[in-house]
């Protein structure tokens, strides 16, 4: 409860005022902050418990302190059994050349997936209750999080966005990144592009790669490959997104690449006329672990999902979620399950 | 863990089905803009920029560009609700309604692709006078609004009063 404490006079010091007007220049440094938070009930069968619970709190704030150098930065609450916990989720400081360069160091989601960069840690955004498996947080599958610096922008006069970057890897941890440093002396390299054509608003296809050595203990287990391929299509009323992403595995003291390959399809699709509040979706997700893969053997299961349900905008700022998910977890019989989340987003601007 | 197998084709078959389904969908329709009212695009006085096509001022009120060619960055001057000039941009511009236009730009903000969105103003006066204020800013303002000084943009090599001038309802 003192990390809270922290947490809330942190967010005082950032509220400043209501949306209004900027008349100082741009170039004053000011900031602007938002809130997000969700509470969600889950019924499932099984053993898993059952009720209430608190989800995520998320402070994001970004802060012009030039005409070029901006800082964004996403503080988490999360609720646990053993109390709440408080995570520096992204921090993210950034010089902007342009639009074609613009470099920047810190803590990221890690570009190896659309949905990992497209949402974050304010689940108000995203039409779903949860995350896609393979992404959501805390996954072993891929490295949500990445430690390191980026260079980014778009190609001169093309639709075509890109990002690269070097950093830390995986930590000790596989689910978690190397926020102290790098656990065996080898940075991961990331690299993404997409395309987003101009007169094709709403939508996008890319892809992403990503490398790096995985090590447990201070020992070598593999090198990590990660692939992975998108298409997107948000205009109007849809909301429509696939992906898919391979991690292969190989061993670093021999033997054959293994890959596990993973993917999502998701569909929403808003209501017209007096049902516009709502909107409805469905989403398929599948991960096939390799059973010789050294990394996940025990770690990450298969898993697959349908998943269906209807988010309903209640008021500008603040909705309703209610899903139902049938799964099936490393090859178990199939369960089925149902969460109502409610999600909020509280927009704070501020200035020097 | 199950021995390996191949990857679902029903899965595949059904990304298939949602993604042809998705693109065969009609956007939703626009909300209704006034017929007569026609919005010009105006710039700093500093901005070197006499004509900007139609996809080009897209991405400048989108966020999808953030700099001038001179390297000074754009700011945006967006018309506070209720304005019918601001109806005119979110239709024709941003193709969005109020409740996607704020969606669109917290997600914009959220995912770090930019510092901030469009700064708010209140009335065509306040949006003409920071726009000469403001180095790099953009915004519009009804064409009735347009003074000596202000320094107007051509879309697609087109004034206001121009047949087929792309901001204009009823076009």
């Amino acid at each position: 409860m003192r990390r809270s404490g922290t947490l809330l006079a942190l967010l005082a010091a950032m509220t400043v005022g209501p949306l209004s007007a900027q008349t100082s220049q741009p170039q004053a440094p000011f900031l602007q902050a938002f809130l997000f938070g969700d509470a969600l009930y889950s019924v499932q069968e099984g053993p898993a418990v059952d009720g209430f619970r608190l989800g995520q709190m998320v402070a994001h704030g970004n802060a012009t302190l030039s005409e070029r150098v901006i800082f964004f930065g996403e503080l988490s609450i999360t609720a646990r059994n053993s109390g709440y916990s408080l995570a520096m989720e992204r921090a993210i400081i950034r010089y902007e050349f342009g639009d074609r360069l613009k470099l920047s160091a810190g803590r990221y989601h890690t570009p190896v997936s659309y949905w990992n960069t497209e949402y974050h840690h304010g689940l108000w955004l995203q039409g779903s209750v949860a995350r896609p498996e393979p992404i959501k947080f805390g996954s072993r599958y891929v490295p949500v999080h990445f430690v390191g610096a980026m260079a980014e922008g778009n190609l001169h006069q093309t639709p075509v966005y890109y990002a690269v970057g070097v950093g830390n890897g995986r930590g000790d941890n596989i689910a978690a990144a190397g926020d102290g440093g790098d656990v065996n002396g080898r940075r991961a390299f990331v690299a993404s592009a997409s395309l987003r054509p101009r007169n094709l608003f709403g939508f996008r296809v890319g892809g992403a790669v990503y490398a790096d050595r995985i090590s447990v203990g201070g020992v070598d287990f593999a090198d990590e490959l990660i692939t992975s391929a998108h298409v997107v299509w948000r205009r109007g009323r849809i909301d429509a997104a696939a992906e898919f992403i391979n991690v292969a595995h190989e061993p670093v003291a021999g033997g054959d690449s293994e890959s596990s390959p993973a993917y999502y399809v998701h569909f929403g699709y808003r209501l017209s006329g007096s049902a516009r509040d709502f909107m409805p979706y469905v989403r398929f997700e599948e991960m096939d672990i390799s059973a010789g893969d050294v990394v996940f053997a025990g770690l990450v299961a298969d898993y697959s999902a349908f998943i269906a349900g209807v988010r309903y905008d209640f008021d500008r700022l603040a909705a309703l979620k209610a899903e139902y998910r049938s799964e099936e977890v490393g090859g178990g019989s199939r369960a089925a399950a149902f969460y109502a989340q409610a999600s909020f987003a509280i927009p704070v601007a501020g200035g020097s | 863990m199950k021995t390996r197998t191949r990857t679902s084709t029903r899965g595949r078959l059904l990304a298939l089905t949602l993604m042809g389904l998705a693109f065969a969908m009609a956007p939703a329709p626009a909300p209704a803009v006034a017929q007569d009212i026609a919005v010009a695009i105006v710039v700093h006085p500093q901005t070197q920029i006499d004509n900007l096509s139609f996809d080009e001022l897209k991405r400048i009120f989108r966020g999808d560009r953030q700099f001038w060619d001179d390297g000074r960055r754009v700011t945006l001057l967006v018309r506070a609700p209720v304005a019918e000039e601001r109806q005119l941009i979110l239709d024709r511009i941003y193709e969005m309604d109020e409740d996607q236009f704020r969606e669109f730009w917290i997600g914009k903000m959220f995912r770090a692709e930019v510092a901030a969105g469009p700064k708010l103003v209140y009335s065509a006066d306040m949006a003409r006078d920071l726009v000469t204020v403001i180095p790099g800013a953009i915004t519009f303002v009804p064409v009735s609004e347009v003074s000596a000084d202000t320094r107007v943009v051509r879309i697609d090599g087109m004034l206001p009063g121009d047949p087929g001038y792309p901001l204009r309802g009823g076009t």
